[in-house]
């Protein structure tokens, strides 16, 4: 067979849109999961009993079951039960924030507990009040030492997005699969789409391995 | 007379493991007169590190008591099973541990000011000033800007002391701070302890380095089994213990060293 | 919240049907992944630079797009581009299979790379020869080393599997996408399907949490 890979390029304007509605899409779901996430670790790691059990339910919950089924559930069943209609934009937000949510705060559960007993024991040994141990030692070791696996969250989130197709979505997934169908170039048009997904994935998963050096080489954590 | 006053007085300190499973503390008596330089020694396990991080509040304690110039402020409260603190008498004491714990994430000079800034809510200018003049006298004027990773042991460690003394503390507390170091950066840290006693500051000492031991201790504790075995003046301990034990203790140790 | 729920419309048998074709899935892709995972993690460090840039590329891209794409691109490029044609269940097997490879051949990479130094110098030290420390020394030692990472990339494909529904193979998603039309009650549906998901996923996640947390243990 003979393949024309110049056929995609009429269709460079649709697939931006899609790859716009994407891009717009993890987006706003990186910067509410990542805080939805460091809320939630806050929350497992607490004294209290019910927010740990809450948080803790929530989180296995979404990492024990399909993104594909959350989507499901909270395009069809979550506007029955509000009795409010949910734009596509929202429903997604929602589901996709909720799933980096839960994948961001076992991120954050373990940063906090990797900084060690000994940082603790030097606060008091300084005598510094609680309230400065959290924000100027725990809380910016925490969140440094939890960047490279963010990084690699939001590779997993922008992959994930592409489940929204599924749902009748129009990202970058969604059009590629229509015109696809409708000028019947599968191997074309998807080999297109996957390396639009590849040409920005890639570069991020690279920065992880950057990042990860140069925190080691300069503050060794 | 006042002189003469403890500066330090711990009372039947005990303190155990895994519900008194392992006791490492069987009563603890010492007292310590102002500018007084303490060295405790012993075998590992012995509580010699466990008695310093009591002192400094780091450790719970199940009965006992320490006070500090006059001030109790380690208590227990045996029926909760609680160690009480009093912050504010602690908060005269500095301790510096063998493992440095500086900050990873600030740098040199932000490791410094940041207790006298946040505990005594010193001007950032004032604090700034102090930080540089000491790392001067430290010879570390220079890395100031650096951050932990890109120092040396001896220079974490030195750092980690002038951190402790920005609070201008009444006592010093160094808990084994040459063991993590290579043998060639060990006398650039003892020096500055040196320094320091030359400045009459009252220090407690926990160190496995029998010269050093020798050469700063005003007087000497040996510590096994979680009680003191021998107290005494450096030459007494080092030179030609009473007990038994401790002979063999130094024994072992001056020979492995030779 | 004035809705009513009613699961007695839920029929389990389709959804049983449906969950036996995913757990097939599942197993048959582990068994590729586990294999090929660890022949390519083998390739990807030849000294070569000719066999290990290509297979890096391969895992690189795998890594790096979404899985529903590369189920979408395998159902209409393969039998188009080389003219074969499998059954649906098969097709899906064999691209769950390939993406699993492409994880597992990093998490075995990565244990292989770290064993350490000294053991490999171990090894030298009693004259073993290098085919026997690769044998003795290295693989056991990575090999046990990944297995929580292949648990967790293994129980991540038994999710992703999900998507296979797109292409009409009747997995668990499937069969309850279509209950949930037929019985117009999608949230009732879709809350029993989640559930048997989170059912089978959440005791192997607990396994690796234990394994984690004995080997920190030992390491300490």
């Amino acid at each position: 067979m003979d393949l024309d890979f110049t056929i995609v390029l009429r269709y460079y304007d649709a697939l931006l849109i899609g790859l716009w509605t994407t891009v717009q899409l993890t987006m706003v779901c990186i910067a509410l999961g990542c805080a939805l996430g460091f809320v939630t670790a806050l929350g497992r790691t607490s004294k209290n009993f019910a927010l740990r059990a809450i948080t803790g339910t929530y989180v296995e919950l979404f990492r024990g079951t399909p993104v594909l089924i959350q989507l499901f559930w909270i395009f069809f069943c979550l506007p029955l039960i509000l009795g409010v209609e949910l734009s596509n934009f929202i429903s997604a937000t929602i589901a996709l924030t909720l799933y980096m949510g839960a994948i961001s705060s076992e991120t954050f559960r373990a940063s906090l507990k990797s900084v060690g007993s000994e940082q603790l024991d030097a606060c008091i040994a300084l005598g510094l009040p609680r309230s400065v141990q959290i924000r100027n030692i725990i809380m910016p070791q925490a969140v440094l030492r939890a960047v490279p696996t963010l990084l690699s969250n939001c590779v997993s989130l922008f992959k994930e997005s592409a489940l929204v197709s599924a749902v009748g979505m129009a990202d970058l997934m969604f059009v590629g699969q229509n015109i696809s169908n409708n000028i019947a170039r599968p191997v074309e048009v998807l080999t297109v789409v996957a390396i639009i997904y590849f040409v920005i994935a890639f570069p991020i998963t690279r920065a992880v391995t950057f990042v990860e050096r140069r925190m080691l080489i300069r503050l060794a954590i | 007379m006042v002189a003469s006053s403890p500066l330090v007085k711990m009372q039947s300190l005990h303190k155990s493991y895994g519900d008194g499973a392992v006791q490492v503390l069987k009563g603890i008596d010492i007292e310590m007169k102002p500018g007084e330089r303490l060295v405790v020694i012993g075998p590992s396990g012995g509580g010699k590190s466990t008695l310093l991080r009591v002192m400094m509040g780091l450790e719970q304690i199940d009965s006992g008591s320490i006070t500090f110039a006059g001030q109790p402020y380690v208590s227990s409260a045996s029926r909760e099973k609680k160690t009480l603190i009093d912050t504010e008498v602690r908060r005269s004491i500095g301790m510096v541990f063998q493992h440095y714990t500086l900050f990873p994430h600030l740098n040199i000079l932000q490791n410094l000011v940041l207790a006298p800034r946040k505990v005594r809510n010193e001007p950032k200018a004032s604090a700034e000033a102090r930080a540089l003049s000491l790392l001067e006298r430290f010879g570390l004027a220079a890395k100031a800007r650096a951050y932990p990773a890109q120092l040396s042991g001896g220079q974490k460690q030195r750092v980690a002391i002038a951190r402790a003394l920005m609070l201008d503390p009444k006592l010093m507390l160094f808990d084994e701070v040459t063991s993590a170091l290579d043998p060639e950066l060990v006398s650039e840290v003892e020096h500055v302890i040196m320094q320091l006693a030359d400045q009459d500051m009252p220090m407690m000492i926990v160190t496995h380095d029998m010269w050093f031991a020798k050469n700063i201790a005003s007087r000497v504790i040996f510590c096994a089994g979680g009680v003191v075995v021998e107290d005494g003046p450096p030459e007494q301990v080092l030179g030609s213990p009473r007990e038994e034990r401790t002979r063999e203790f130094i024994e072992r140790v001056f020979h492995i060293k030779q | 919240m004035n809705y009513t729920f009613d699961f007695s419309s839920i029929a389990i048998g389709p959804l049983l049907d449906g969950l036996f074709v995913t757990i097939q899935l599942t197993l048959a892709a582990n068994v590729i992944g586990i294999v090929a995972g660890f022949v390519l993690a083998l390739l990807l460090m030849s000294p070569f630079a000719i066999v290990r840039v290509p297979f890096m590329l391969f895992v690189e891209f795998f890594r790096c797009t979404p899985a529903i794409i590369q189920v979408v691109w395998f159902f209409y490029c393969v039998p188009m581009l080389l003219d074969v044609f499998l059954d649906p269940l098969m097709m899906g097997i064999l691209a769950l299979g390939l993406n699993l490879t492409a994880f597992n051949a990093e998490a075995y990479r990565a244990s292989i790379q770290g064993v350490p130094r000294e053991q490999r110098d171990a090894g030298i030290a009693l004259g073993l020869n290098p085919l026997q420390r690769i044998r003795y020394i290295i693989l056991p030692t990575a090999f046990r080393e990944s297995i929580p990472v292949l648990l967790t990339n293994g129980i991540g494909i038994f999710q992703q599997s999900a998507l296979v529904a797109i292409v009409a193979i009747q997995d668990l998603m499937y069969e309850g996408k279509t209950l949930a039309t037929a019985t117009y009650r999608p949230i009732e549906t879709f809350t029993v399907v989640a559930l048997i998901y989170f059912a089978v996923s959440f005791p192997v996640s607990q396994v690796v949490g234990l394994i984690e947390r004995r080997r920190a243990l030992a390491a300490a």
